[in-house]
């Protein structure tokens, strides 16, 4: 990577002077909860990139630049910070010390057959066939282990196998399943409703100037993975008055390509999306992103004519005249994802869009800052500590009392529903649209259906 | 320092003890563990040690011990005095693995917890129990328990509560050589040198502080927070001093100055006015009907004094939102300038007004910029000296303004430090404050505990050949400082005379309410000096804990006649050892006081006091018994305070309480209470004004045993005479309450508590986690009692110096 020593340093030294070391940074840096290292906090890392900038010559210890390849990239110093220091400015650290170790961006995977999934896991493709092979395996596991086969095979000579399928993110594939599921959490013998997808009212009516035009951005491992929860979504959307369209030539949002060092194919993926979503930059019309990695990668890098437009789901969802809800007598915890809460500031709209089910009831964890360990790709490269983390987030969800989770980003979502298999097996995970659709389907009253019958 | 192949085998030790997670010794652990938020720095450390439990905390400190190598314990590096800045070559014993924490005890208002546990989490902990940890440093969330006991840490509501070292029941330390020890406070009662107001604020130069017992506060029922615009910053510090003079007493008052203002706006955007010179944050707590009249007076006051515009914050978001703005001021000052010196000093409360006004003059004099937060209340200010560090000449100004404000606090009577510590940063200022006697004294302590120098050198105690400051003269007669709050008196004086001329004024020092009398057997009639040597027990410790936490300064001699003088006429003050507290309650063996300064509070409305016999067995007993303790903890939070004795071996519940007229309305009391006090109606004739409230004294009231028993011990107490006990029957139990202390002794055998056993303190004192060997408290408390006392001229029986009474 080409870098001009002299303008960076200088941009980056006058940042630097931003932070007092008031150290207010710590307990929302999860590297730093998790090791209790303070070279693994922020405010250790911008002592690290002071001292590379003052340092004579041009070295860098290694040690530095393990301690900017663990930051997960969550953002929350950033958030946390009194002084206005950016979390651009650990990215500059690595890249500084990268430049002088001569290093090549890129992480080590830290699982077997690592190195490939790095390398495929913005390919669509892969992952639909990836999501299947994992699904039949986890079916598989679950036949000889018993429902708890996460917990019994962790420590196990594959341990960290089981956890790559763990940490798979799923949701369930058929409408009924997800009935199902959270029927039997609100202590529903049947179905309230139908599963078909023709059934569902529609919003009063919409207001004109509340009815976008939605342009639906698929993502790599929502569409790879969780396409049933995508479909959903575009339904209940379409029950709310959008006209949701699918525009042809999408691909990744190229933060995986970027996260594991592949800068060209960020690039050219930026332009493939660019392309696709070019006849759509009209009148009203939002770009829809369900995934909050997704969105903030897109909204920093794309083009500023296509970055206005991009909405994350929850927000659009929020801004929304919804159809009725029906009741849902659970408590829930939503946790954040970092690149929603920190990255784009999205808080309160997941909220108050939960507070809208009737009888629902949110609860918070003690620690909705700090991020879930998963970190895309970074779960991959640093499997130990990302398992610590999923444990500490699911124990704090787990406190709550909560009797279900809901988050809105594929990372997290597989992340913690791994957490939340070895900390309290009975506590399930899902997208938050998902909860949202399930209301909405409750609210129809076409309530006759019989669990057994339906479905598969 | 040693060879390399000595460091190699420590090396090699302290991973045999941590393993190589638990180790560092890398290059980037030795930069980021040289540094804390002070900016300070003075080498880099050979290792950091990351130990995750108190064994092995110990071990380290053995090793390095045996290696002859410093340590420099951490806990996050929040502190702004360098305290945790290590010398080249130490080891870092970092606490942030030593993070459990234990349940908590719900009706004894204490959780116990490791030092690494951050003092934010200790109050989500409690939240659950309506209860939280008072102290609140703007470092809150990130700051570590083990870190504030070190520095014994304030905070904008210690003006209420007061500090760090009023919230510690106990504390499991080691010392220098890794010996594991107890020291708890089994009752504010106990007498003897006190070590743990000694290890609180030691910044880490005695011992390691392994894991502290907490005093939990309950949450106010109500909470009232003013936010007040004043476009003259004098009209604010001038009304802080006529609203704590009117008799109110707010949890804090905090005030934040233009720049200040202007740079916590930049940054947050709260659409504060920024064309003014102050803002003020002003907040109240306790029933609702104390916290509506107070926050109106208060409202009226501040108007009158200059505020342009008063208001209340609408809920406790609005609240929360209000102190976000105060906490974050520290950090959001990293916008204004490169670089800047914090300080920390703390005035008597009348020389407020005059010290900004002085510090104004300061900055024009020196040509610098300086915005304050500051803990009005309490006269402790944080004036920040802004510069830019790549100058030498603005770096030179910056630091000589900082002296010039440090020495007018000094000449007005105050401490170069009120919360921050002396760390490196203040340690060739403590010199100019304190004087050589007591210098001396705190070496020799020093040495006592750390013989080889070995713990945090080079921090806190400046070096005997500094140029002191001269010993104050010893007051001969008693000085009112009516506005700062504070009364100065020889020893002689009786407490009797203090307090009533205070009464005149409604104010009083919160203790001995039943009477003036100072405990039987301890003659004299109660003098200031009898205050110092002995605390007042009984239910006399309205509303704090006991006259220790309102001593403020002290004159006293040693043994052998050498005078010296510790501490200073401010309610905040972390400048070298606490001897002060540490020797309040000594029983006159360690040293002679010759004069007092103590903190004035208002005074109740009302005071009385009930003993009445009941049926421990009955039916809703324990339902009454909880009603009353709950009743108790909401009068307790508010200006007054209120204890309960239930002893179970005379079948008697006794209960005082001081506070406003309206606590004894007995319609606002729990119904609940009928369960154990079926005549309530009853009782309420024994109410009268507090001026009167001597009248109630009968000595009777008091079991003897408890003003008489040398020093309490849960596990051989009570009922008995002077020095004899007799072990009770086998169904004692009691509670003793004054905020927000409460003790309970369970009729049964207590097993050993555990992290998370016992829901009951078993045995009425801090309870280890390990055995500590506790002949090692008793011989630090020898070596104490030679230090004060070298030729014994003070006698004072065994007890007083390790033994408890009855080895």
């Amino acid at each position: 990577m080409a870098i001009d020593p002299v303008p960076l340093n200088r941009e980056v030294e006058d940042l630097l002077r931003r932070c007092v070391e008031c150290g207010l940074c710590l307990p929302h840096c999860a590297t730093w909860l998790g090791t209790g290292n303070e070279v693994n906090s922020p405010r250790g890392r911008l002592v690290l990139l002071r001292d590379l900038l003052n340092r004579p010559g041009n070295e860098a210890p290694q040690a530095y630049l393990e301690a900017f390849d663990l930051c997960i990239g969550c953002r929350a110093c950033e958030t946390a910070c009194p002084s206005g220091v950016p979390f651009s400015l650990l990215e500059r650290g690595q890249e500084l010390a990268m430049a002088r170790l001569e290093r090549k961006p890129g992480r080590q995977a830290g699982v077997p057959g690592g190195e490939f999934l790095l390398r495929h896991l913005d390919s669509k493709s892969f992952l639909k066939t990836a999501g299947k092979a994992g699904g039949v395996a986890r079916r598989v596991l679950a036949a000889l282990a018993g429902n708890e086969w996460r917990k019994k095979l962790d420590s196990g000579p594959a341990g960290s196998l089981v956890r790559l399928l763990g940490t798979m993110p799923t949701a369930p594939g058929t409408d009924s399943e997800l009935q199902l599921l959270l029927d039997r959490k609100c202590g529903r013998e049947r179905h309230v409703c139908g599963n078909s997808a023709a059934v569902g009212a529609k919003a009063a009516k919409p207001p004109g100037d509340l009815e976008p035009r939605v342009a639906f951005f698929t993502g790599c491992a929502n569409g790879g993975l969780l396409s049933a929860t995508s479909r959903r979504l575009v339904e209940l959307l379409t029950a709310a008055g959008c006209e949701v369209v699918l525009p042809t030539g999408q691909d990744c949002c190229g933060a995986l390509a970027s996260h594991t060092g592949r800068p060209g194919r960020a690039a050219a993926l930026r332009r493939e999306n660019q392309a696709a979503f070019a006849p759509y930059l009209t009148g009203r019309t939002r770009i829809l992103v369900e995934a909050a990695g997704g969105g903030l990668e897109m909204k920093e890098t794309s083009e500023e004519g296509l970055a206005a437009r991009i909405s994350d789901a929850v927000v659009l969802l929020a801004e929304l005249d919804l159809p009725p809800l029906g009741e849902v007598p659970l408590r829930v915890a939503y946790h954040d994802p970092c690149h929603a809460r920190h990255g784009q500031g999205i808080v309160a709209e997941p909220r108050q869009l939960l507070r809208r089910i009737p009888g629902l009831e949110l609860v918070e964890p003690t620690e909705p800052e700090v991020c879930c360990g998963s970190g895309g790709a970074w779960g991959l490269t640093h499997p130990e500590l990302s398992a610590r983390l999923a444990r500490r987030k699911a124990a704090d969800l787990a406190a709550t009392g909560a009797d279900l989770v809901v988050t809105s980003n594929p990372g997290c979502l597989g992340q913690i529903a791994d957490g939340l298999a070895l900390e309290d097996p009975g506590l399930p995970i899902l997208p938050l649209t998902d909860l949202l659709w399930y209301a909405w389907r409750c609210a129809n009253g076409c309530a006759q259906e019989n669990v057994a019958g339906s479905g598969r | 320092m040693m060879d390399m192949a000595g460091q190699e085998n420590l090396l090699v030790r302290l991973r045999g003890i941590l393993g190589t997670d638990g180790l560092l010794v890398d290059e980037a652990a030795r930069q980021v563990y040289a540094r804390d938020a002070s900016h300070l720095t003075l080498g880099r450390p050979l290792a950091v040690a990351l130990p995750a439990t108190e064994a092995e905390a110990a071990a380290v400190l053995a090793a390095c011990s045996e290696a002859g190598i410093p340590v420099v314990c951490r806990g996050t590096g929040t502190g702004l005095s360098g305290g945790a800045v290590p010398p080249e070559g130490a080891v870092v014993l970092a606490t942030s693995r030593l993070d459990r924490i234990g349940p908590v005890v719900a009706r004894a208002n204490r959780v116990r917890c490791e030092p690494g546990v951050l003092n934010s989490r200790v109050t989500l902990h409690a939240s659950a129990h309506g209860l939280h940890f008072a102290p609140d440093p703007s470092s809150q969330s990130t700051a570590t328990i083990g870190g504030n006991i070190a520095e014994n840490a304030g905070g904008p509501h210690c003006l209420r509560h007061g500090v760090t070292l009023q919230h510690l029941h106990g504390l499991q330390w080691c010392d220098a050589r890794g010996r594991r020890l107890a020291t708890g406070r089994h009752l504010p009662a106990e007498r003897g040198f006190d070590l743990t107001s000694l290890l609180c604020g030691s910044e880490g130069t005695l011992g390691l502080v392994t894991a502290a017992e907490l005093a939990l506060v309950p949450d106010p029922a109500e909470v009232a927070t003013l936010l007040a615009f004043f476009p003259v910053l004098d009209d604010a510090t001038a009304a802080v001093v006529e609203l704590l003079g009117a008799g109110l007493l707010p949890v804090a008052v905090e005030i934040v100055d233009q720049a200040m203002l202007l740079a916590v706006e930049e940054a947050f955007a709260f659409g504060f006015p920024t064309d003014v010179e102050a803002a003020m944050i002003c907040e109240f707590a306790g029933s609702p009907e104390d916290v509506a009249e107070d926050g109106a007076r208060a409202e009226a006051l501040l108007t009158a004094g200059g505020a342009r515009r008063v208001h209340l914050a609408a809920d406790a978001d609005e609240r929360l939102e209000l102190w976000k703005c105060r906490k974050k001021a520290f950090g959001a000052v990293g916008r204004l300038a490169p670089s800047y010196v914090t300080m920390d000093v703390v005035v008597p409360l009348a020389e407020l007004p005059p010290l900004v006004r002085r510090i104004q003059a300061i900055k024009a004099m020196h040509g610098v910029e300086i915005a304050t937060a500051f803990h009005a209340g309490d006269g402790n200010l944080h004036p920040g000296v802004h510069y830019d560090n790549r100058s030498e000449e603005d770096t030179r100004r910056a630091h000589a303004a900082a002296d010039a404000i440090i020495r007018t606090a000094l000449a007005r009577g105050g401490s170069c430090t009120g919360e921050h510590g002396v760390g490196l940063e203040k340690i060739h200022v403590l010199p100019w404050q304190i004087d050589r006697e007591t210098a001396r004294l705190q070496q020799e302590i020093k040495m006592l505990f750390d013989p080889d120098n070995l713990l945090n050198p080079g921090k806190l105690l400046p070096p005997l050949e500094s140029e002191f400051a001269g010993l104050p003269p010893v007051p001969r007669g008693v000085d009112f400082a009516w506005e700062s709050l504070t009364v100065t008196a020889p020893a002689g004086t009786r407490l009797a005379r203090i307090q009533t001329r205070a009464r005149e004024r409604g104010l009083w020092i919160p203790v001995g309410v039943f009477g003036d009398a100072p405990p039987g057997g301890m003659g004299g009639g109660g003098t200031v000096a009898d205050l110092v040597n002995h605390l007042l027990p009984g239910p006399a410790l309205l509303p704090g804990g006991s006259g220790r936490d309102f001593l403020l300064e002290l004159w006293a001699a040693t043994g052998d006649g050498r005078p010296f003088h510790c501490g200073a006429p401010v309610f905040k003050n972390v400048a070298g050892y606490d001897l002060t507290r540490a020797l309040c309650g000594s029983a006159g063996r360690f040293v002679r006081p010759l004069a007092a300064t103590f903190q004035l509070r208002p005074a109740p409305e009302t005071a009385a006091m009930f003993r009445f016999e009941t049926d421990f067995e009955a039916p809703g007993f324990e339902a009454g018994l909880a009603g009353l303790l709950s009743f108790l903890d909401r009068v307790a939070s508010g200006t007054a305070g209120s204890s309960c004795i239930l002893d179970q071996v005379t079948g008697t519940i006794t209960v005082a309480i001081a506070g406003r007229d309206r606590d004894w309305d007995l319609g606002r009391w729990p119904g609940c209470l009928a369960g154990i006090w079926p005549d309530l109606e009853l009782r309420q004739k024994r109410q009268v004004p507090f001026s009167r409230s001597s009248d109630l004294l009968t000595g009777d009231l008091l079991p003897a045993w408890v003003l008489n028993s040398p020093r309490w011990s849960f596990q051989a107490p009570l009922p008995g005479r002077g020095d004899e006990t007799v072990a009770p029957a086998g169904k004692t139990r009691l509670i003793w309450q004054g905020k927000p202390r409460l003790w309970w002794v369970p009729d049964h055998e207590s097993p050993a508590a555990g992290w998370h056993s016992e829901p009951f303190l078993a045995t009425g004192e801090f309870s280890p986690l390990s055995e500590p060997d506790s002949a090692v408290p008793r011989d630090f408390l020898r070596g104490l009692k030679r230090i004060f006392d070298p030729r014994n001229e003070l006698g004072g029986p065994d007890w007083l110096i390790g033994g408890r009474h009855g080895d």
